[in-house]
């Protein structure tokens, strides 16, 4: 039973599985492209803003390099008049940490520094010949602005406290006459615009990095440039290096990698005033070395959440399908074992039927054959009865007659001449007997032998017993083709076959060549035998129901008694065979004896 | 008794000696014919027919008889087509009591009555009165 349940659940469950996998796979991937889109859009925006940032970062500076400075500028001293509308000008940008003029020897001259969020002071001014920035923003031509990486910043060698992310502008400075007088160099303050980097559009992690994937912000660390200060990688506690090797491949796309879903997009600074520059007359030459990444990671976690309904969905459902297959394939399994159950059932009751139908039938035919026997010997006793009652009674009531008449009779010689009639009826009446006792020897047939007869052999003995077969005018034909032997009454076989040749024989026809032909054949399993003659024939429309009957006649000049014909039928019943008789007048007769 | 002829038909030779003793004894001039089957009785009759004799008044019947009996008697009797000129009183005289026997017996018209043997001389004196008495 549980081999079938199992096996019609398997039946019914692996095709609905492999459709929920198929649409289960089906909405991930729609999924996944769905969020895939949105980080796009996320990292697209950001990148956006990283422009206008940087756009505006440079034209910020770019404003610094078209002032016409006096000749021999002196910021802090005669000239002092000159730059202070520009000091309360640089007092209202917030995002300026630092301005500085700084000479083609790489001293700063001029140097406003804001403190926390306050006014922006004067600094003390500081020799920065030997920093990268200023070495390579002291080439700059007129127009040509550089910006540098996002760097925390340092004074005087050592990065101040707290921390603080900037990005320097750089761009040469001129007096009236056109001549390079230096260099001005803006820190504008990164953390507020990292800050704004790092604000959420979507619930995945931010990452901006360099181009050799150091981490300059993310929403995951706690310091922004944090690889500045923790050099050793490996041991930090927080990472401040993306190790994807996905994101070295193009310059944006989506991946999936280390089970989070990575989008992506490049920038660098020297293309940004391309798409920007259209507002402005002179597009400024942006000379950096800093190309950015702006990535955003769908966590393991996230993305499982995001996509965590889909497999609930999936789980759910099967679970709730395996429930209904698992009652549908009970169901089925109970239903077909009952109408298996019920299958052997009616097969246990039919075979019990047809087996009673056989017993039924051999008891009927064993009935039958009872009442058929019962029936065979019913008439036997009747002509038992017959013989008895009539062949009995006709003597004995002449005998009566002629004792009343001899005892009325006075005169002798009447009397002398019925004395021979009393002695003739003496005679019929032992004659009589013995027909009884012969009788009387058949019905009894407990006393009878069976056993194996050759009928060939048997018949060929017979035929030995008449002159006419021996002098050869009756001829005896055998066409014993069917069988040659039977069980039976030798006695009974050797009686029948000798009063039947005999007859035969006794009522030949003149003027033809006199024969009897036995014949052996098979009929429904049943030995049949044929013993036909062309003698004279018998009218059995007048004689049928007296054919085999005692003491019956039927042909005026044959002697004979009219016993013949009825011991052959009472021998053959004794044994439960039967014999039947055709005949036709002037053409002979054929009695078919069925064993 | 007025003058008819009596025709006893059996097998049994001593039963017909018998009965011709006995009806000799009862009447004066009756013939008395025998036959020994139903075919010579058949036969008789046809003879007494067809020579201009009178037929028998009375028929004594045996049933069981060789060539014909009783019964085949009555079958080829009924197909004569004779028109005699006084009824043909036809009596089964047998040694059967069998109902079948009887039952048969009142199936035929031509049958006067059914006699168990042996037929004693009384029988046959009150049988003899009644036929010639109804039938002169």
């Amino acid at each position: 039973m549980w081999r079938s349940f199992f096996k019609i659940l398997a039946l019914l469950y692996f095709p609905l599985l492999v459709l929920t996998i198929i649409l289960g796979l089906y909405q991930k991937k729609e999924k996944f492209s769905s969020l895939e889109q949105v980080e796009k859009r996320g990292v697209s925006y950001k990148k956006n803003f990283l422009f206008d940032l940087c756009n505006s970062l440079v034209y910020s500076t770019q404003y610094w390099s078209g002032v016409a400075y006096p000749v021999e500028f002196d910021p802090k001293g005669k000239h002092s008049k000159f730059i202070d509308p520009y000091v309360k000008f640089i007092n209202g940008f917030a995002d300026y940490d630092q301005f500085r003029f700084i000479d083609l020897n790489g001293v700063e001259f001029l140097r406003y520094q804001r403190l926390g969020d306050n006014k922006m002071t004067v600094g003390e001014l500081q020799d920065k010949s030997s920093r990268d920035y200023v070495l390579k923003a002291l080439s700059l031509k007129k127009g040509q602005i550089y910006l540098s990486s996002i760097d925390l910043n340092k004074e005087n060698g050592v990065y101040e406290r707290p921390y603080k992310p900037v990005l320097r502008g750089v761009a040469p400075i001129f007096n009236v006459l056109g001549k390079k007088i230096g260099i001005v160099v803006i820190n504008f303050r990164m953390s507020r615009f990292l800050n704004l980097l790092k604000s959420q559009i979507t619930n995945s992690n931010f990452y901006l990095v360099d181009a050799d994937f150091n981490i300059i912000t993310s929403n995951t660390t706690s310091l922004d440039l944090g690889y500045k200060i923790n050099n050793d990688r490996k041991g930090a506690s927080e990472k401040y290096f993306l190790n994807i090797n996905g994101l070295k491949a193009k310059e944006q796309g989506s991946f999936v990698e280390k089970g989070s879903l990575w989008t992506y997009e490049s920038l660098s600074l020297e293309n940004i005033l391309i798409a920007a520059g259209e507002n402005y007359n002179i597009n400024p030459d942006v000379i950096s070395d800093s190309n950015w990444t702006i990535v955003h990671e769908v966590y393991p976690k996230l993305l499982k959440e995001k996509l965590g309904h889909i497999y609930k969905d999936f789980i759910l459902f099967n679970c709730f399908a395996i429930i209904a297959l698992i009652i549908i394939a009970f169901t089925l399994v109970s239903s077909k074992n009952r109408e298996e159950k019920f299958y052997v059932e009616l097969q246990n009751k039919n075979n019990s039927l047809i087996k009673n139908k056989e017993r039924l039938q051999v008891t009927n035919s064993k009935i039958k054959e009872m009442n058929n026997r019962l029936k065979v010997r019913n008439n036997q006793l009747k002509d038992f009865n017959y013989l008895v009652s009539h062949n009995l009674r006709a003597p004995v009531t002449s005998m009566s007659i002629i004792i009343d008449m001899i005892k009325k009779e006075e005169d002798s010689d009447k009397i002398k001449s019925l004395l021979p009639k009393l002695i003739k009826v003496s005679e019929s009446v032992s004659e009589l007997t013995e027909d009884i006792r012969n009788y009387v020897a058949i019905l009894d047939e407990n006393e009878i032998t069976i056993e194996s007869i050759n009928l060939r052999d048997q018949i060929a003995l017979i035929k030995n017993e008449f002159p006419e077969t021996l002098l050869g005018s009756f001829k005896v034909i055998l066409e014993l083709d069917a069988w040659e032997s039977i069980s039976f009454s030798k006695f009974y076989l050797k009686s029948v076959i000798q009063n039947l040749l005999s007859n035969a024989i006794k009522y030949r026809r003149d003027g033809v060549d006199s024969h009897v032909i036995f014949q052996t054949r098979i009929e429904n399993n049943e030995k049949v035998l044929y013993i036909k003659d062309n003698g004279t024939g018998i009218n059995l429309e007048r004689h049928s129901a007296n054919m085999f009957k005692l003491y019956k006649r039927f042909h005026r000049n044959v002697s004979g008694k009219g016993m013949g014909l009825f011991i052959v039928k009472s021998q053959l019943e004794a044994l439960n065979a039967q014999i039947t008789v055709e005949s036709k007048e002037g053409e002979g007769t054929l009695f078919k004896i069925k064993f | 008794m007025d003058k008819g002829n009596v025709l006893i038909v059996d097998d049994d030779e001593i039963y017909l000696y018998l009965m011709k003793r006995i009806l000799k004894g009862l009447s004066n001039g009756m013939e008395i014919h025998t036959s020994t089957d139903g075919e010579q009785a058949i036969d008789f009759i046809k003879k007494c027919n067809a020579e201009k004799k009178l037929a028998p008044k009375i028929i004594l019947l045996d049933v069981n008889m060789p060539f014909l009996d009783g019964w085949g008697f009555l079958e080829e009797f009924k197909k004569l087509k004779i028109n005699f000129e006084d009824k043909i009183h036809i009596y089964l005289v047998t040694s059967s009591e069998l109902p079948v026997d009887k039952k048969r017996a009142k199936e035929y018209k031509e049958l006067n009555g059914y006699i168990v043997k042996p037929i004693s001389e009384e029988k046959l004196s009150g049988m003899l009165k009644e036929v010639f008495k109804s039938h002169p």
